[in-house]
């Protein structure tokens, strides 16, 4: 069997995860049997035999391929060796599914599958002599897009159930009484309770105190989509503040909002340290001016006195698409023997990554060493702004770097704050040319596997627990990453990412973390420390695999380190109660156990 | 004289103003505030600010107002006031100073007199003999007598026994030392002693060195376990007896085998880039990393680096020794490295194939033996390539860098295997730079021994007595880091031979099971990169996939032997005292931050990088010290009367660990000296300059261009 069916499965299967020492035992009597182990509610579609499975990296092989309601499963017939060569991917993480013509001389018809996480898998099977029978892949196909097959996404029918419910992890409210609020310059507003002033929006909305609920509403009348500016995060001692909106809807004609004005006004007076206010729009210059074709546009310095505004360059949705699929071309299957760093420079992707982590720096920066209220947008404050939020708070506030925080933080700015994740990814969508889908989401993960990279003693989650909620993003079996919006989220019937993570916390926590006291991160944006994420983009590549990983060296120290204080804890005793007892008697058990230290010096 | 060295590029508020000195050893600036200290590493011999006349790579002059800059050399004139010196150092540290309040002729002078002493015309000359013979006599009134080989632990292999002990070591039986060489009588460039197959009788050896470049005689290295040999040689010169001396050779190396197979030979000059090309690539390398504008050439980053084509030959040496590597281990078969010379190539392939092969190679003790023997003895022309005299640029030539980047690379792969650090390996590069080790200053064994000799004469030191104490290598650190400093080579995460690993929290000791290696696979990915896991890993399972495939499901290309070789191996949990291979793909060569970037301020992570890891692991390893210490004093002589052992563990001067562990209650915030740099400090060491906005590079180029000009017009005078 090769590593890379290993990692497949159990990469993508953490359902089998969550008892690991049982486990181990579980999967290897499994790969006898031909079919994978389900999950509640999971039910086997189709099975068929005899199906050619073109591994890029270790060649063809002959199984089996069960198709269920939530994955594709092959395992390798060929050898009867322990364990098996196994596939095990769920159907979420296919984008597209394409029959390739059959010129094969042995009749063969053959399928390829595109993937979202940066693989392409090809079958190939004998033509179907009963022509009334569909092949595997067709079944497949519906399965893997359930909606456009007017079937349910497969995680309103997972029913596991875990010792903590991940829905609780976030508490708007609790969050930002963490923060401080409300205080004197800033409360929480009911005013989007019902979603009515804005549906994309969450329903718990910090605002500044002295704007009433109907200056709101006439704020966000000149707002797209109605995302006024609200705060996002507060520093607890400048009480600096980042707020996120959408766009002004200025237009070609200049158009001007006395209450956008005024509210914007109210965020800097909020600040006693500073009396200015830093707009950061995210796009470049161009695209925001051009924007204003659309009724959209920027906030002219003009009228907003005190404000300086900024554009931070960032591409759209459009542009980082491409550059991913660049880099899957790059990475995928084999990389090329020369010209790796100028064919990765061509992607654009570090480069990108960089442009996303140079924009939250300075908004961080603004924030901590300028005790300067920043207002993030960009277009609809959904994407770009979201990046750029949460990285800045992830860079001001430690509890963001920790697991529970982390988590906070992807629910605050990208779940209620609504990032559409659905039409990004699209979900069990057979439109894959849908140009709304777009890697954003993943940019914001790898910009902060960057930043664990340069400071690794500063996050309390290691790199498995980036792996695993990327993979979640698309696996359709945690309600977490469905739908566009929080009003849109159906929470009670699915199961959320966060209690399968908390319920196996000691897989996801990185050993070496320090939780230091007022630690701002002020990372190096450059490409001289920025790479590429290799045990993401490249972990397919059996050849790309981590050898031999710090965190697992410093577990056994840790492991080492607590059985000596053990030794040394009983000797101890033994040496007190011995002069208590003032016994002559020899102690056995001293030497014993020195002898043991001696092992292990 | 007051000249300022310049601290920030950007402005001159954080520049400080001293004095500059050049002495016989040095270039020292003395600020005139003394400010705190930046660096956290002190060197015993030098001051944060001084750089060691070897160390200068080029001495540039610059007079702004007039548009003029002049590269330095010996004995040159200067035709108009420098208003600026910048000294660009091997090190790759940019120092710049500026001259505004200093006299214009103590600055042409100081300027001067720096470049005409960092181009010494004798080797003699050169700081160490100096040195050494003072520091000989001194150190003989204080302690009354030599301690043999100044305690050092490295073996030099340059008496028999040294030998003889490698030969043991690695099971070597067919092998045995050759003594014909000594006094140098036979070759000029290989050591005194040398070891040959047993069936080599010293009259065969000594006639057929005749048909070899500089008569160096095949050298074995190395042998593995399974009898198979290392051996490298250089090209036959005599066309005439090529053939037969090649034939005799090639038999007795079989014959050393225990089964006799056949001898892989592999000729590296037509399959690795050559001395030059190495050169250029380290030129390219560097300029993108601390002479080019960074704002400026961030876009082209990555293309920079890969033009210069240093990682692309780092890899190739990796990919060739891996390759040799496989003929050793996987073949079963003696390998021959041969080279023109013998001198330069062969020693980075051959310590390599070590270094992956012999865990030994990888402690502390064990890597500096290996560069004795791969590099000192075997006859690395180290002044030459170091280029110390300035006399030839084109015998220089960083090979012993590509060496410490190419043992990063595995290093950076298996954090556990190496007793010892990167800090490690930056400062052993740094110290090519003072002249004053035996180590890095001569371009063999034999040139070593005259000048040695010379000078145990002119310094009045007794016959007889021994070069390494007169002259030490540089092994031995305590000549330039303290005790509490050197503690930065100890690498807190190194799995040691027999050192405990804990797996499922059960202690193990390590074993090599290099004997089941092919009757088991590796863990799957999950396994090993959790750890904990329990169970899966112990299971044995059998065959690799492609062996048992039907023949009719071959794989999509086919596998060379070598492949399912590397394949297999990677497919199984590495050992760290075993066998280990670097992954060799491209997007696995990675820029060593340190060593290349430490000194540009720009690139340099605040409370951040990797030293945050090592400093959390260090801290660990110290309190498993301390209680280990601990269980000893339990142990203790006496133990009916066991005292309670101090909570401190063993006193400070003896801890392995730079880091200590921390009381509990301190408090958690990251120590402001931990950067990615450290143990390094950017700050004013380096200053690029872009003069009326054109890129210090270009600049350069323009000042070789004036230097003729220069010379022309001096010449007319």
């Amino acid at each position: 069997m090769s590593s890379d069916s290993v990692s497949t499965s159990t990469e993508l299967s953490p359902e089998l995860r969550v008892k690991p020492r049982t486990l181990a035992k579980q999967v290897l009597r499994d790969s006898d049997k031909e079919e994978p182990q389900l999950l509640p509610n999971e039910t086997v579609q189709d099975m068929a035999q005899d199906v050619t499975y073109f591994c890029p990296f270790i060649g063809a092989m002959r199984g089996t391929v069960t198709v269920t309601n939530y994955r594709l499963f092959f395992k390798c017939m060929d050898r009867v060796s322990l364990p098996a060569f196994v596939l095990d991917l769920p159907l979420g993480v296919v984008s597209r599914v394409e029959k390739i013509g059959s010129a094969s001389t042995r009749g063969d018809v053959s399928y390829g599958l595109v993937c979202k996480d940066m693989r392409n898998l090809r079958f190939a099977h004998k033509q179907m002599e009963d022509t009334l029978r569909k092949s595997i892949f067709e079944v497949l196909m519906k399965f893997a897009f359930p909606v456009s097959n007017g079937l349910q996404i497969f995680a309103f029918e997972y029913g596991q159930v875990f010792p903590e419910n991940g829905w609780k992890v976030y508490d708007a409210v609790s969050e930002y009484k963490r923060q401080g609020i409300p205080n004197e310059s800033w409360r929480i507003t009911k005013v989007n309770d019902h979603y009515e002033v804005c549906d994309t929006y969450p329903s718990t909305l910090v605002v500044p105190v002295n704007i009433p609920e109907e200056e709101l509403k006439r704020v966000a009348a000149f707002r797209a989509k109605g995302r006024i500016p609200v705060l996002s995060w507060i520093h607890p001692e400048s009480q600096a503040t980042v707020t996120r909106c959408s766009q002004p809807m200025v237009g070609v004609n200049g158009k001007r909002s006395k209450e956008d004005e005024k509210y914007l006004q109210a965020i800097m007076d909020a600040n006693a340290q500073s009396h200015k206010l830093f707009i950061f729009d995210a796009r470049p210059s161009v695209n925001a001016a051009a924007n204003k074709m659309k009724g959209g546009g920027y906030e002219s310095e003009d009228a907003y006195q005190n404000a300086e505004l900024v554009f931070l360059d960032i591409h759209n949705i459009h542009v980082m698409r491409e550059s991913l699929r660049k880099l899957k071309d790059v990475v995928y299957p084999n990389i090329e023997d020369s010209h790796w760093l100028s064919n990765l420079e061509s992607t654009h992707w570090l480069e990108h990554i960089k442009l996303i982590l140079a924009a939250a720096l300075r908004i961080a920066d603004k924030v901590e060493s300028g005790k300067t209220s920043v207002v993030v947008h960009c277009s609809d404050g959904w994407d770009r702004t979201g990046q750029l939020t949460s990285l800045a708070m992830l860079m001001l506030d430690g509890y963001y770097r920790t697991i529970r925080g982390f988590e906070v933080l992807l629910e605050k700015e990208w779940l209620s704050f609504g990032h559409r994740f659905q039409l990004r990814i699209g979900h069990g969508d057979k439109n894959h040319t849908d140009a709304d889908r777009s890697p954003v989401f993943i940019q914001f993960i790898d910009c902060v596997w960057q930043l664990t990279r340069q400071f690794p003693a500063a996050f309390e989650f290691n790199e498995y627990f980036l792996v695993t909620i990327l993979d979640h993003l698309y696996s359709c079996l945690f309600g977490t990453f469905l739908c566009n919006s929080e009003q849109q989220r159906l929470k009670e019937r699915t199961v959320s990412l966060w209690s399968y993570i908390n319920s196996q916390l000691e897989e996801f926590t990185n050993p070496l973390y320090v939780n230091y006291s007022n630690h701002v991160l002020f990372p190096v944006v450059s490409l001289r420390h920025l790479e590429l994420w290799v045990g993401y983009y490249i972990r397919w590549n059996p050849r790309m695999r981590p050898q031999e990983p710090v965190h697992q060296r410093y577990k056994e120290l840790l492991a080492k380190r607590a059985e000596l204080q053990k030794r040394v804890d009983e000797l101890q005793r033994e040496v007190t109660n011995r002069s208590a007892s003032s016994s002559s008697e020899r102690a056995g058990p001293v030497r014993q156990t020195a002898c043991l230290g001696d092992t292990l010096c | 004289m007051w000249p300022r060295k310049c601290i920030s590029a950007e402005s001159s508020q954080d520049d400080l103003w001293g004095k500059l000195i050049c002495t016989n050893f040095k270039v020292s600036f003395i600020p005139q505030d003394a400010p705190p200290k930046q660096s956290r590493l002190s060197h015993l011999l030098l001051g944060e600010h001084d750089v060691p006349l070897t160390c200068l790579e080029q001495v540039v002059t610059v007079n702004d107002t007039k548009g003029k800059k002049k590269v330095l050399g010996s004995n040159q004139k200067l035709k108009f006031n420098p208003t600026e010196l910048i000294l660009y150092c091997k090190d790759l540290r940019i120092i710049r100073f500026c001259f505004d309040e200093a006299g214009p002729e103590s600055a042409k002078k100081v300027c001067l007199a720096i470049a005409h002493y960092s181009h010494p015309a004798d080797l003699q000359l050169l700081f160490g003999f100096e040195y050494q013979g003072r520091r000989y006599h001194e150190s003989k009134e204080r302690i009354n007598g030599s301690t043999p080989r100044g305690g050092l632990q490295t073996p030099i292999f340059d008496r028999p026994s040294d030998w003889d002990r490698e030969i043991k070591r690695t099971g070597a039986s067919e092998w045995r030392v050759c003594s014909i060489n000594e006094g140098y009588a036979i070759s000029q460039s290989l050591p005194e002693y040398i070891v040959v197959p047993v069936s080599l009788a010293d009259q065969d050896l000594k006639q057929h060195s005749l048909s070899f470049t500089d008569q160096r005689i095949p050298l074995w290295c190395w042998n593995h376990q399974n009898g198979s040999a290392l051996v490298r040689m250089a090209n036959l010169s005599d066309p005439l007896q090529q053939r037969k001396t090649d034939q005799r050779f090639l038999a007795a190396i079989t014959k050393s085998h225990p089964q006799r197979s056949e001898v892989f030979r592999s000729d590296l000059d037509k399959c690795l880039p050559n001395i030059q090309d190495i050169q250029n690539a380290f030129v390219k390398v560097r300029q993108s990393c601390v002479i080019d504008p960074f704002e400026e050439s961030e876009e082209r980053w990555l293309s920079s680096i890969e033009n210069s084509r240093w990682l692309e030959y780092v890899r190739a040496f990796l990919k060739h020794s891996a390759e040799i590597v496989y003929h050793l281990d996987g073949k079963n078969s003696s390998v021959v490295l041969q080279e023109e010379e013998d001198r330069d190539l062969s020693c980075v392939v051959s310590s390599l194939v070590q270094l992956m092969l012999d865990p030994h190679y990888r402690s502390l003790i064990g890597f500096q033996s290996l560069v004795q023997k791969e590099w000192v003895m075997a006859g690395h022309r180290f002044l030459d390539r170091c280029n110390h005299l300035k006399k030839n640029d084109k015998e220089e030539s960083p090979l012993f860098m590509l060496f410490l980047d190419c043992v990063w690379q595995i290093m950076n792969q298996y954090p556990a295997a190496f007793e010892f650090t990167e800090a490690y390996l930056t400062l052993l590069s740094d110290s090519m730079w003072i002249p004053l080790f035996s180590t890095f200053l001569f371009n063999s064994p034999k040139q070593r021994a005259q000048h040695l000799m010379d000078f145990a004469k002119n310094k009045a030191i007794p016959q007889g007595e021994d070069q390494v104490v007169y002259f030490p290598p540089v092994w031995n650190w305590s000549q330039q880091f303290s005790t509490k400093d050197q503690t930065l080579f100890n690498n807190p995460m190194y799995v040691g031979k027999g050192a405990a690993c804990v797996q499922n929290g059960e202690v193990k000791t390590f074993r090599r099971t290099k004997k089941t290696y092919s009757s088991t696979l590796r863990g799957t990915s999950a396994s090993v990169r959790n750890g904990m896991r329990g169970g899966e890993e112990t299971l044995p399972r059998r065959g690799s996939l492609v062996s048992e495939l039907r023949p009719d499901f071959s794989p999509v290309k086919d596998e060379s032997p070598s492949e399912r070789f590397f394949r297999d191996w990677f497919s199984r949990p590495a050992d760290q005292q075993g066998l280990l291979i670097p992954l060799l793909m491209p997007s696995h060569m990675a820029l060593w931050k340190l060593y290349f970037l430490r000194w540009v301020p720009e690139a340099c992570i605040p409370r951040g990088g990797p030293i945050t890891a090592y400093h959390k692991l260090s801290q660990l390893v110290d309190e498993i010290e301390i209680l280990q210490s601990q269980l000893r004093q339990y142990k203790g002589p006496s133990p009916g009367s066991t005292p309670l052992p101090s909570p401190s563990g063993p006193p400070s001067d003896q801890r392995r660990m730079y880091f200590k562990a921390g009381s509990p209650n301190d408090p958690p915030t990251p120590p402001d000296f931990l950067t990615s740099s450290f143990p390094f400090t950017p700050v004013g060491n380096l200053c690029r300059r872009g003069i009326h906005g054109t890129p210090i590079s270009k600049f350069l180029n323009e000042a070789r261009i004036w230097l003729s000009t220069e010379t022309l017009a001096n010449d007319t005078v």
